[in-house]
């Protein structure tokens, strides 16, 4: 029974010589058919041979497991140590004793700091010690009264030779003199006892530890609960710490390892490698489905567990394996369905094996406790973090992205599961993450990606294969969200699809999506994550509709965006600086996590030259056909606007180099009429390469910058002509006869241009009248009215509480009609959302989620 | 042409017995093979209890072949359900024909049930009897019996969903028996009922409801003397447009056609019919791409591109569309009218000088014709002062001159007047606020403009 009573002075080779009597007993208490056995000796070999030479092993371990940073000093200290098999206890004790030789050749060389810093290491064991209430060794009090009086000493010393040490250390001296009086006081009993009569203390602490030795075992390699009466707990104390040897357990043993790992779990000192690797090994023995389930449920979890609150992502191996073992997991799980994995569960005795014939098993199935789901939504959630944190533009990060595939089979996988078992909450979730890998992807992506999902065993019933194209698995998989219950989930899986039919051009169906989900009114209470999705999927939008060539309904779109002058930020692709608001660093970090992975970046520079270009062709006409200063003010395009009038103060304007020169010497040359040389200019941007099908929108641009050219054309030179020949307009503008006449005549019916065609002779002939002063204020004027007439109907109608409109409360007949106006009005600006009427006044409306909330957390 | 037939995309939306005139019309016509109709007939006839008009059919597309013993059979079975439903209904029937019950019955339904309850021992189930017949009557056919029945049983029932389910009843025995004045009200109930329906299911029943209820209401629309004023008011309102945008964009080629119609504006209009146009040619112009035909590309030709050689195309094509379509054949030759005129008034107001050989060819004319219509249009029109034909050089000069400023300046103020004071009386209804500082001086600077 020695084994029980083991200390610090225990030999290593009755050591492993009580590890090889384990290893034949336990081989002989083992059922005869288990086939562990074999390697198990194997590795156990290993270790004796490793011994001779090689103590680094398993001893930088067990200092690892203790407390990683004074793994050194061990080493330093006992060279000629090899395999020591110690108890916690033990081991801490040792490290004191490390502790306590740093400190005193510090003493020697009178350096305070460093006996300051291993005092506090000191400090902090002897807590511990505190915590699994074990007493306090004679050598720490040792160790207080030599310190004491060294303390003492130094500073009596250091009285007499003033200025001679220098401020650091110094400092350090005194702050060690208030620590030693703050201990002494707390052992303050300790202290006394040991200096009456050291030998008798030391003594005491003997027995005392004998005396405890078991229950010490039990506190240090965690509680075996009720099992651990002799032999299994010795066995669970040895291997804590020493993974190798959990190999000789039986099955029953696993379930204990297992626990054991599982307590120690989250505690500040466990060492998180090793408890890996023990799980690990587990997993090699486990016989059982069930056993093959627990443990890796708790493997996968403590591989999450890893990483230190202070690294930005998970080890890319680390992360790999997990992956793997998520497949694994699921696999079993969908062969085996009499095992299910549930969150909550009535509870278990987890130390029991447990079969489906038990007849304690309700229906025959085993439930355990776990989440396969949010082993999912953690491995994509690091795998996003991963991207976040690696270079973009280094090759690492393709490495990176080219983990995808495997993240989207597991992904699929769980699909496949969750369909199979009809578990409808976390099948949603798990469609919505299998959503957000491929909606924002162009077609050969998803079809790359579908195509490792094909190629696995376990697929989901939504695949590309049965659907035929992405659009039409994109269609499914929302369809399948739009039905579940979960309203966030609804509102994410709309917007992915909007963005993926914009995305494909399809901006009529896109459109009437966006407005019939209505989202527009209610996304501002969004969480911040939907809130940025949204703006993607409006800026998408818009560069769909310029991609189609509407114009008007591009400029509308990113009008908003660009107003805030915050697209970067909006679009959670670059954190906004503020000027007047230094963010905290939670707020900081907050920001940080919420950036798209670099691959997924819609280009700001390429939206802004698409915003800037449509906006030139909506505005330059624009600008042309206002006469009156006073009118000039309104500007549809403030940015634009404001660019314009920066490049006019311009003096001396050089050749054109940024995307914005181009597109401001574009609007010049157009409001001057030169149009070719406008397309030139717009056509050089480079940025164009990076739109797909570039060369038909170059194209589109170059018809729609003749057009516009022709109207900017019309506006301002109309005053110094009588009549013009269709013609000319027709050779200047190298546009047919016919376009030039209907444009002509779409402009004098839209009374934009006060003229008419003379058919006979082909020319516009143009009836202008010129306003005097007087007729023009009066005109101003009524304008002016009647605008404040309006705002005056809106201040009540949301003074009234909006909705009704007080005209409804109005009586007979006229109100009433009043009342359908207004609905009318609304209903209409609904509807041509889209078009420039319902663009005006709705910059407030695009989501800036990323302000409010700031503000409202800094508030 | 047969792309642009709708009979197709519309019969999803109608009653069963609402689609045979379709049907029959569609077999007049050269659109669709005879047998294929034919054929199409029978299938819809089999699943009514009209045995009779089914084997009917059934002897036609198989001439040489028996006519099964199942119609046979089917037409016993039905006699028997006649027999036994009208016995029934009867019973009710007679007491509340008796004038004594008639003088008894109050607006309050329920309280009406307790009494013929209490006095003549009427209970519910045996009013739902009525219902059942009118069903019945209307799935062999008697259709203005069968708008009786429902009309007695909505008297006296409150059953929500049998009232709903009559109405709609009702209103298709009525245009089937055709007594489109009855239809149109009923149409009218019918609506409200829908719009204030504050159902508890999905606003989706909603939708479907109003679909139905636009494809129903053609037959009125178009059938009624003042349908298609009614059909604008309707169609235009912006649930309806929703509707129509959403679910079945092809209604648009009625409402255009309806817009078209009734160009010249009866008087009283509202605006929104005033305004039709404007607005359809918006909405046409956002639908473009889920729904095209000849009629709806016309008005874009016209007013969206000003290409008047492809509207007159567009008119061509878009007349054979209408001689073929079953609501729109009768007025082909009157939309043909109004769609001229639509061009030549667009023409006018964009051009100074017309030559009228060219104009006649625009309008699908022969010169004298186009000539004569020409002059009949000027002096029909407004423009009469200002236009003046040039026999010489055979072309129209059209002088038009400028609006005067003071002119725009009153037509932009016009309506401040009411409109602030609309203001005003909502804010004393109010009774405080702070927008009454705000109101005043709107209506004083409107004042000070006039």
């Amino acid at each position: 029974m020695s084994r029980f009573f083991r200390n610090a002075g225990d030999s290593d080779s009755s050591d492993s010589s009580d590890g090889e009597e384990e290893l034949m007993s336990s081989g002989d208490e083992a059922p005869p058919s288990r086939p562990a056995p074999a390697p198990a000796t194997k590795t156990a070999m290993d270790r004796f041979l490793v011994t001779a030479g090689d103590s680094s092993d398993s001893d930088s371990s067990d200092s690892e497991s203790s407390d990683g940073s004074d793994g050194e000093g061990l080493d330093d200290d006992e060279p000629q140590q090899v395999v020591r098999i110690m108890s916690a206890q033990e081991r801490r004790l040792v490290e004191m004793e490390a502790t306590g030789k740093v400190m005193e050749n510090a003493l020697k060389i009178n350096d305070w700091v460093a006996i300051s810093n291993e005092f506090d290491k000191l400090v902090r064991m002897i807590q511990r010690q505190h915590n699994v209430s074990e007493p306090i060794p004679p050598f720490y009090v040792r160790t207080l009264i030599s310190l004491e009086s060294s303390v003492n000493n130094a500073l009596a010393k250091e009285k007499d030779a003033k200025k001679k040490t220098n401020a650091t250390n110094a400092k350090a001296l005194t702050a060690m003199k208030q620590k030693i009086k703050k201990s002494v006081k707390e052992y303050e009993t300790d202290v006394n006892k040991y200096n009456n009569d050291p030998e008798a203390f030391e003594r005491e602490y003997a027995a005392l530890v004998v005396r405890e030795a078991p229950v010490g075992v039990a506190g240090a390699a965690p509680r075996v609960a009720a099992a651990g009466a002799d032999g299994e707990a010795a066995d669970t104390f040895t291997t804590v710490g020493k993974g190798g040897k959990a190999m000789q357990f039986s099955a029953d043993g696993i379930l204990k390892n297992l626990q054991a790992v599982q307590e120690a779990r989250g505690k500040k000192n466990t060492d998180r490698a090793e408890q890996i690797r023990i799980l690990e090994r587990l997993l090699e023995v486990a016989l059982t489905s069930y056993q093959r389930i627990r443990v890796l449920l708790a493997l996968v979890s403590s591989r999450f567990d890893y990483n230190s609150s202070v690294a930005t992502h998970m080890p890319i191996e680390l992360w790999l394996s997990a992956q793997r073992e998520v497949d694994q997991l699921v696999a079993i799980v969908a062969t085996h369905p009499v095992y299910s994995i549930q969150e909550i569960t009535e509870d278990y005795d987890e130390l029991k094996e447990r079969s489906p014939e038990d007849p304690e098993e309700k229906g025959g199935i085993v439930r355990i406790r776990g989440s396969i789901i949010s082993f999912v939504d953690r491995l994509d959630d690091e795998f996003t973090k991963s991207l976040q944190n690696i270079d973009p533009h280094g090759t690492e990060y393709v490495d990176r992205l080219k983990d995808e595939k495997v993240l989207y089979c597991t992904i699929c996988r769980a699909q496949a599961f969750y369909e199979n078992t009809n578990q409808d909450e976390p099948l949603g979730r798990v469609i919505m993450r299998r959503l957000e890998h491929i909606y924002s992807k162009p077609d050969a992506v998803v079809q790359a990606l579908e195509a490792a999902v094909d190629a696995s065993e376990i697929k989901p019933a939504m695949r590309l294969a049965v659907q035929g194209t992405t659009s039409a698995l994109i269609h499914a998989l929302c369809v399948y969200l739009y039905k579940s219950g979960n309203s966030l989930l609804r509102t994410r899986a709309m917007l992915s699809h909007i963005y993926h039919h914009a995305l494909h051009n399809d901006f009529h169906t896109a459109r009437d999506m966006l407005l019939m989900s209505h989202l527009q009114e209610s996304i501002h209470s969004a969480d911040v994550a939907t809130q940025i999705l949204y703006n993607r999927t409006v800026v998408q939008l818009g560069l769909c509709a310029f991609r189609c060539g509407l114009i008007k309904e591009a400029q509308a779109t990113l009008l908003d965006i660009f107003t805030t002058q915050r697209v970067k930020e909006l679009l959670a692709q670059g954190v906004h600086t503020q000027r007047f608001q230094v963010l905290t660093p939670e707020q900081e970090k907050a920001e940080k996590q919420r950036q798209l992975p670099f691959h997924m970046h819609i280009n700001t520079e390429l939206l802004e030259a698409a915003f800037l270009v449509s906006s030139m062709l909506v505005e330059i006409p624009l600008l042309a056909s206002i006469d009156s200063d006073e009118l000039k003010r309104k500007a549809i395009s403030k940015p634009f606007r404001r660019l314009l009038d920066f490049a006019d103060r311009q003096v001396f304007t050089g050749p054109p180099e940024s995307t914005r020169d181009h597109i401001m010497q574009a609007s010049k040359a157009l409001q001057d009429g030169e149009w070719e040389q406008c397309r030139d200019l717009v056509q050089s941007i480079k940025i164009w390469s990076l739109m797909p099908e570039a060369a038909a929108v170059k194209e589109m641009l170059g018809k729609r910058i003749q057009e516009q050219g022709l109207r900017t054309y019309l506006f301002t030179y109309a005053p110094h002509y009588s009549t013009l020949s269709l013609s000319l307009l027709s050779r200047t503008f190298s546009l047919p006869l016919r376009a030039v006449t209907s444009l002509v005549s779409k402009m004098i019916w839209n009374e934009e241009l006060s003229a008419s065609l003379d058919q006979s002779g082909g020319v516009v002939v143009f009836h202008r009248i010129e306003l005097s002063r007087a007729q023009q204020l009066a005109q101003t004027i009524a304008d002016k009215v009647g605008a404040m007439l309006e705002q005056n109907e809106k201040a009540l109608d949301i003074k009234m509480g909006g909705t009704g409109g007080w005209g409804d409360r109005a009586d007979g007949n006229k109100g009433e009609k009043r009342g359908e106006q207004t609905q009318e009005r609304r209903g209409r600006g609904e509807r041509t959302r889209g078009t420039r009427g319902g663009a005006r006044g709705r910059g407030a409306r695009f989501s800036q989620g990323l302000g409010n909330e700031m503000s409202s957390r800094a508030g | 042409m047969a792309e642009y037939d709708l009979t197709k995309r519309i019969m999803p939306y109608l009653d069963r017995h609402l689609s045979f005139p379709l049907l029959v019309h569609l077999s007049e016509t050269t659109l669709f093979a005879l047998e294929d109709v034919q054929l199409a007939q029978y299938e819809l006839a089999k699943g009514t209890n009209m045995p009779d008009y089914a084997a009917n059919l059934f002897s036609q597309i198989y001439p040489d072949k028996e006519v099964p013993t199942e119609f046979e059979e089917k037409r016993q079975n039905t006699l028997l359900t006649h027999q036994r439903l009208q016995d029934e209904a009867q019973a009710v029937l007679d007491v509340i024909e008796n004038p004594d019950v008639a003088q008894a019955l109050r607006q309050d339904k329920e309280q009406n049930l307790q009494y013929l309850k209490d006095n003549y021992n009427l209970t519910l189930d045996q009013i739902t009897a009525l219902y059942h017949f009118g069903q019945f009557q209307y799935s062999y056919g008697n259709y203005s019996g069968a708008a009786d029945y429902l009309y007695h049983f909505r008297v006296l029932s409150t059953d929500n969903d049998l009232n709903t389910s009559a109405q709609w009843g009702k209103l298709a025995s009525d245009i089937l028996s055709g007594k489109w004045d009855a239809a149109l009200q009923e149409l009218d109930t019918l609506r409200e009922s829908i719009d204030s329906r504050s159902l508890p299911g999905p606003a989706l029943n909603q939708l479907h409801s109003r679909t139905w209820l636009l494809h129903w209401s053609l037959f009125v629309y178009f059938n009624h003397p003042a349908g298609r004023t009614l059909l604008l008011e309707t169609f235009l309102s912006p649930v309806y447009l929703n509707t129509i945008q959403t679910s079945c964009p092809w209604v648009l080629r009625y409402l255009a056609a309806a817009a078209i119609l009734s160009r010249a504006i009866p008087p009283g209009a509202t605006p929104r019919v005033r305004n039709a146009l404007r607005e359809i040619i918006k909405v046409i112009q956002m639908e473009e791409y889920q729904y095209q035909d000849p009629i709806t590309a016309f008005l874009k030709e016209l007013y969206v591109e000003f290409d008047f050689e492809a509207a007159q195309r567009e008119l061509g094509r878009a007349e054979q569309v209408l001689g073929d379509d079953f609501f729109l054949g009768e007025f082909s030759a009157d939309f043909l009218d109004n769609a001229r005129y639509l061009i030549s008034e667009a023409y006018c107001r964009t051009h100074q000088k017309i030559d009228i050989r060219d104009l006649s060819e625009r309008l699908n004319l022969s010169p004298d014709e186009g000539e004569k219509w020409i002059v009949n249009l000027i002096r029909e029109s407004r423009m009469g002062a200002d236009a003046k034909i040039d026999l010489d050089k055979n072309v129209i000069e059209i002088f038009r001159p400028a609006v005067p400023v003071y002119q725009t300046v009153i037509d932009k103020t016009r309506g401040l007047h009411l409109r602030t004071s609309g203001l005003g009386t909502a804010i004393s209804r109010m009774g405080m606020g702070p927008a009454q500082g705000a109101a005043p001086s709107g209506e004083a600077a409107a004042v000070a403009v006039r």
